[in-house]
């Protein structure tokens, strides 16, 4: 009788959940596997009803293509900068706003971190790109204004990456910051005081106190990042458009100008590289978070 | 047994109705003033194919590739495509059905207005791929005003161009009293717009090909295509004539610049005049000419940098309808409407009222015309050596040389090689 109520309990449940669960590998995986598959054949007949497949020919075509690996390189080094540069200034500054001494004035700095999460990234990024405009650009305005040189912004192969990392920031990091304070918000307070009891320092307290609670918003936050990263797209396409030459020529934007030269089968299989990329080190950061004792 | 009578005779109106009733659907890319053009067209058809509409739908061109292909492939095609030529050679490349018009075009009487040229550019493969419906002309412009407050002609020469841009770097034409004026506005953000610009000087000064002849030799490191490069990529360098941001300007930020009155020089499409003779734009403050000369000897132009045209899928819905269609994109009124909605036509053999200087320049030209060379036409490796050389371009904007002439020698060995490559 039990047994039979579970079965119709379940088998209830797997009617409910069965649509949508239909519908999450229709619009979910279906356009990714026709994405992989398209990246096995000819570019000029990838649209047609009998595509011609190439099997690796497009893979072996842009690991022999020089731009498609600097633009790998780019793209990992931009990523291992921006994860890096975000996590820490977002945990330091959710530790700034979960402080006690911040106890009245917290809400006016959160709402100002977060504002640009949900602000469109288009009309954020465009407004980035005025700012730092040669020509009346209110970044070299303000530099100016107080005797310092111009800031070579996106214009400079210089600067360029320093100049959309900036802007990225911007939007992202408000996503970082509310992540690291609810897990600030459930920190254990009795450590903390143990550990002041027994004259731990600053740092000491941080390193072996602060940080292991932490962990499930580190990783949440640095699988977000990475994948968020590895991905950038609108702020290049918006402001730089892969340049200065080829200085923010990142995988997805050069995958896309592919696209756009109707070239749907190298296109596709860069995109299925940086897929399998962030399906690894996503899976492998996770994997290793998880695993590691963080005391 | 009334109900039965009733009902027969709604059904047989009905299908009258769905019988007599068609029609075309044409995609294209031009917008607004395209859609307008259209509708104009869509009136005038009806009147000699009663019960015929014309629904024309644009998509942003890259869309507008994508949607085509996929639609061809999969017979689900509109009635008819329009674009410029080289994008429907793209659609033929990745479809193989679209409609040969050459027995079409044949059996055409009033025709005479193409010139051998026009018809050239409309074949691909010994197919006639399009019916060459508007030429893309674009010239040189320049700011009246300013060119009054530095006391100087319209220029003729490079040399003058350069002096004349230099003078609306330095002498604050606008009058405005801040040093934020250029001498031309460029742009060369992606590739595809960086070797446009290139095309127009190239073209502009009476050269025949910007990368290689229809014998496939690559043609950059001759004399004459060699000045005109290194004059092109030191416009980007070393003159300080352009804005530092154009290396990541591309058509709207050149827009901006040019319609943000802060650049004297600039180019001029014949699709452009209407909005910039209106006082929201530059209010015909402008004035058009031929692009400027850079060889002694050689007659500089303006430029056909393409020719728009209609292209009939073979699956298409309608394909007799369709093919009478595009033929009428040929007539007088058809023609008069494109000129007064889109800016551009084949032919200017009817009465043009009410057109601004400017417009009447493009709209009955009587200047050197030189149109682009469409090497994709000859030489189907093409797009991938132009893309190559896109590249090269690019990176190099970034990285200026002392020896310029030794730069483009080595580029164009580089190009040989890869030409070489792509043709084995």
């Amino acid at each position: 009788m039990l047994a039979q109520f579970k079965l119709g309990k379940s088998t209830v449940f797997y009617l409910f959940a069965a649509p949508f669960a239909l519908l999450t590998i229709v619009m979910g995986l279906w356009p990714i596997a026709l994405s992989i598959q398209t990246s096995f054949t000819d570019s000029y007949t990838a649209l047609s009803p009998d595509p011609v497949y190439v099997g690796l020919s497009n893979y072996i075509k842009i690991f022999n293509d020089p731009v498609f690996l600097k633009s790998a390189w780019l793209t990992l080094r931009y990523t291992l900068i921006a994860v890096l540069l975000n996590l820490t200034i977002a945990l330091f500054y959710a530790m700034f706003l979960s402080s006690s001494v911040l106890s009245r004035g917290a809400w006016l700095f959160k709402l100002c971190c977060f504002l640009p999460v949900v602000t469109p990234d288009v009309a954020g990024f465009i407004v980035w790109k005025w700012m730092y405009s040669s020509d009346f650009g209110a970044i070299n305005a303000m530099l100016n204004a107080i005797g310092l040189p111009d800031f070579g912004g996106v214009s400079s192969v210089q600067t360029a990456t320093i100049a959309i990392l900036i802007a990225e920031m911007w939007y992202h990091v408000g996503f970082y910051i509310v992540i690291f304070l609810a897990n600030f918000a459930m920190l254990d307070k009795s450590l903390d005081e143990a550990a002041m009891m027994d004259n731990a320092g600053f740092w000491r307290k941080f390193y072996k106190v602060t940080l292991p609670q932490l962990r499930p918003a580190i990783t949440i936050n640095m699988i977000y990042a990475l994948i968020q990263f590895l991905k950038t797209f609108t702020v290049v396409v918006v402001i730089t458009k892969g340049g200065p030459g080829t200085t923010t020529n990142f995988i997805s934007y050069y995958a896309y100008r592919q696209f756009d030269q109707a070239q749907y089968g190298t296109a596709t299989a860069m995109a299925t590289v940086l897929f399998a990329v962030i399906m690894v080190l996503a899976s492998g950061l996770y994997w290793y978070s998880q695993r590691r004792d963080w005391r | 047994m009334k109900l039965n009578a009733l009902m027969g005779a709604t059904a047989l109106a009905l299908c009258t109705t769905t019988a007599s009733a068609q029609e075309l659907v044409v995609w294209h890319d031009l917008g607004d003033n395209g859609i307008a053009w259209f509708d104009k067209m869509s009136e005038v058809f009806q009147k000699t194919n009663p019960g015929v509409t014309v629904t024309s739908v644009s998509f942003p061109t890259d869309q507008w590739y994508g949607k085509s292909i996929a639609a061809i492939n999969t017979n689900t095609a509109p009635d008819l495509i329009y674009n410029n030529y080289e994008r429907v050679i793209r659609v033929v490349n990745q479809t193989g059905k679209i409609k040969d018009l050459t027995e079409t075009f044949g059996a055409m009487d009033d025709v005479g207005f193409l010139t051998e040229s026009d018809i050239g550019v409309a074949t691909y493969n010994d197919e006639m791929i399009i019916l060459p419906v508007q030429r893309v002309q674009m010239g040189f412009g320049i700011r009246d005003s300013w060119l009054d407050a530095v006391g100087e002609e319209f220029p003729e020469t490079w040399e003058d161009t350069i002096r004349v841009a230099k003078k609306f770097v330095e002498e604050d034409p606008d009058g405005n009293g801040r040093a934020d004026t250029y001498g031309l506005a460029l742009q060369a953000a992606n590739p595809r717009d960086l070797i446009h610009m290139l095309d127009l000087y190239t073209f502009g000064a009476g050269l025949r090909h910007t990368l290689i002849d229809p014998d496939g030799e690559i043609t950059i490191d001759q004399p004459d295509h060699k000045a005109v490069l290194i004059e092109f990529l030191k416009t980007f360098t070393e003159y300080g004539l352009v804005s530092p941001d154009t290396i990541t300007h591309s058509f709207p930020e050149m827009y901006q610049v040019i319609e943000g009155n802060r650049a004297g020089m600039f180019r001029v499409g014949d699709w452009n005049v209407k909005k910039w003779d209106t006082e929201e734009s530059l209010n015909g403050d402008f004035r058009i000419g031929e692009w400027p000369a850079h060889i002694n000897g050689t007659e500089n132009a303006v430029v056909i940098g393409g020719m728009r045209g209609v292209a009939v899928p073979e699956n298409a819905p309608n394909l007799d309808l369709a093919v009478e269609f595009a033929k009428f994109m040929l007539s007088k009124e058809a023609q008069a409407a494109s000129l007064q909605n889109v800016g551009a036509a084949v032919r200017g053999d009817f009465e043009i009222e009410g057109l601004s200087e400017r417009r009447l320049y493009f709209a009955q030209p009587k200047h050197t015309l030189n149109a682009y060379d469409f090497p994709e036409s000859v030489h189907s490796f093409y797009p991938e050596l132009e893309a190559e050389f896109h590249r090269e371009l690019v990176e190099i904007l970034v990285d200026p040389q002392d020896d310029w002439d030794a730069y483009v020698e080595e580029l164009a060995d580089r190009m040989r090689e890869k030409r070489d490559a792509l043709m084995q």
